[in-house]
């Protein structure tokens, strides 16, 4: 049971975007995606995520075919941290967090949320700031409430059966190191407790030392997909980033200056 | 009941006590408005001395069939634009959408006046009725959502400007439209467009306000059901949709909607600006942004100061009487700078 991408293409008028690309995200893996700018990362997130259909190839959801899958069944199988876009009113956090609680679409009496909330918050460290409004904060707060926001979502209780799964284009945007970190840990706990996560980094470093899997982007082609230490090495990175990068295994680090 | 009534907002747990005890109190605002409205006019006519059967025939006549109709058309009217305003701000992320301000009601107006001078030329009138003038506003409104929706999508919060520009190109053609219409039409047709322009309650009876009210009510109801989605709408729409908002469906319920009532406001009672884009601040300054209250509180809030400004309308020049769409813009047009304004500050 994972998400399988089939062969996927996408393309808008004549400029392909994504050039026949087939991946895999498992339950319990963090897979890390890199690649230089205009790779297709983000196109390839949001195919995953429905949001776009692919123009050729097929996606799959735990063995269902995604077009087959309903909106409302996706939003309790998946959650998605894009880009965040701006506000236009002046909803507070907490607000915002509860977006991500389906619960509330379903109209069930939950006494749940609050405290997952408090667990949520905290672990994310915004617990201070959940009566500020969301257009108040900096960018770098923002996005650690859209990450509680894609968090709970995950923690509904409505079909605790499933797998579930997250899409994360570049979370780690405007957060200073001691968050970037914070984050990475809790993707980590939440993998450790089965969840598959998809996550675009620029941060090769990051990516060296806390994926299972890595996969490789450039020019809307699969460069390379696996484990970190095999498909790591000073050719491929400096071939697909085009600048003379160096890597060093045993004390995980890579080097471009 | 009422006490069902509180359990049953509460279990929708995004509207809070305080948006509640707000809506009630707005509620109860809005019974008394009605009253005192109905009792104020060129003759004095007690709601309460109609109840105790101290009212002769006449003042009867007057206020059930000219008083209250008109009172209670006013705050449809009032209560569907806001609304509208309300929906519309939030479909399109941008608090400066207002049917009148982008174009919506003018595409009614048109769709109206088009009836009016032509229609009776083309479509027979046993296959409408009466109803003919509301359904072509409906059709002219829903044209113009339509349009803005083409025009401004994908322009996200730049869009802003451009949906003003896009509205005031509509308002341009459509006045182009009802000017040619205007030039064209005979005596009497002429009477009842000038009437699209400025806006009145004058003159309505029941047998048109009664469905209209229905429809319209069905439509607030069509309306609640979305409300949620459209607060997760405001995160973004790829954001809406990976949460389980089906965003085409959305928008069509919302398109949909808006154009019924304000298609049925205007075609009862022509064109009035700036309510539908001042209530729902108001809504939101006195108690949030969510949609579960701001709609409901959009509504009565509305239809409140629809209310006021026709007593206005009626009584400040007795016995003649002022448009009421000139009372509504003089208001409505210094709240418009304001916002502006301020949000430029942000």
């Amino acid at each position: 049971m994972s998400i399988v991408v089939n062969s996927a293409f996408y393309s808008v008028k004549d400029l392909e975007i994504v050039k026949d690309i087939s991946i895999e995200i498992t339950p319990g893996e963090l897979l890390t995606v890199l690649g230089p700018n205009g790779s297709g990362k983000s196109t390839l997130l949001k195919l995953i995520s429905g949001d776009i259909i692919p123009t050729k190839g097929e996606i799959f959801i735990d063995s269902e075919p995604l077009k087959t899958i309903s909106i409302k069944r996706r939003a309790l199988k998946r959650s998605v941290m894009s880009q965040s876009q701006q506000i236009m009113y002046d909803f507070s956090v907490k607000d915002i967090i509860r977006m991500g609680w389906l619960n509330d679409l379903k109209n069930k009496n939950n006494f749940n949320f609050l405290n997952i909330l408090k667990d949520v918050s905290s672990e994310c460290k915004i617990s201070h700031l959940l009566n500020r409004s969301i257009n108040n904060l900096s960018g770098g707060e923002q996005r650690r409430v859209h990450f509680a926001r894609a968090l709970i979502q995950l923690k509904n209780d409505l079909n605790n059966q499933d797998n579930k799964y997250m899409l994360l284009d570049e979370p780690t945007a405007n957060l200073d190191i001691s968050y970037e970190l914070n984050l990475i840990k809790i993707l980590k706990k939440e993998v450790s407790n089965g969840i598959g996560v998809f996550l675009i980094l620029h941060d090769l470093n990051l990516a060296l030392n806390f994926s299972d899997k890595i996969a490789l982007l450039k020019e809307g082609r699969l460069v390379e997909f696996g484990q970190p230490k095999r498909i790591f090495n000073d050719k491929t990175l400096s071939k697909i980033y085009d600048t003379p990068i160096s890597v060093d295994l045993n004390s995980k680090r890579v080097n471009y200056y | 009941m009422m006490s069902n009534l509180i359990n049953y907002s509460l279990s929708f747990q995004f509207i809070n006590k305080r948006q509640l005890s707000i809506i009630l109190s707005l509620l109860l605002i809005f019974f008394v408005t009605l009253s005192v409205a109905i009792s104020i006019g060129s003759f004095k006519l007690s709601i309460l001395d109609y109840f105790a059967g101290n009212l002769s025939q006449l003042h009867q006549k007057v206020l059930l069939h000219i008083r209250a109709p008109r009172v209670l058309l006013a705050a449809l009217v009032g209560a569907s634009l806001s609304l509208s305003g309300a929906c519309l701000q939030g479909l399109f992320r941008n608090p400066l959408a207002d049917p009148g301000l982008i174009g919506v009601s003018s595409g009614a107006a048109l769709g109206a006046a088009l009836t009016i001078v032509l229609g009776a030329k083309i479509i027979p009138s046993y296959l409408f009725g009466p109803y003919i003038l509301p359904f072509s506003a409906i059709v002219g409104s829903a044209t113009v959502i339509i349009l803005l929706f083409a025009f401004t999508k994908g322009f996200g919060v730049k869009s802003m400007i451009y949906m003003l520009l896009v509205g005031i190109a509509v308002n341009a053609f459509s006045g182009v439209g009802i000017g040619i219409l205007t030039y064209i039409s005979s005596e009497s047709e002429l009477r009842s467009l000038t009437f699209w322009t400025m806006g009145s309650f004058g003159g309505v009876t029941w047998d048109l306000i009664l469905p209209a009210a229905l429809t319209i009510f069905f439509a607030f109801l069509w309306t609640f059901r979305i409300s949620r989605k459209l607060d997760l709408l405001q995160l973004g729409e790829s954001e809406a949709y990976s949460l389980g908002v089906n965003i085409k469906r959305l928008r069509f319920d919302i398109i949909i909607s808006s154009a019924i009532i304000v298609g049925i406001s205007v075609s009862l009672s022509g064109m009035i600006g700036f309510v539908g884009l001042i209530v729902p601040h108001l809504a939101r300054l006195f108690g949030g942004v969510n949609h579960n209250y701001l709609l409901p509180a959009s509504i009565l809030t509305g239809a409140i100061i629809m209310i006021f400004a026709d007593l206005l309308s009626r009584v400040l020049i007795q016995p003649a009487e002022l448009p009421v769409g000139l009372i509504t813009s003089a208001i409505g047009s210094p709240f418009f700078l304001w916002l502006i304004f301020n949000m430029r500050k942000k």
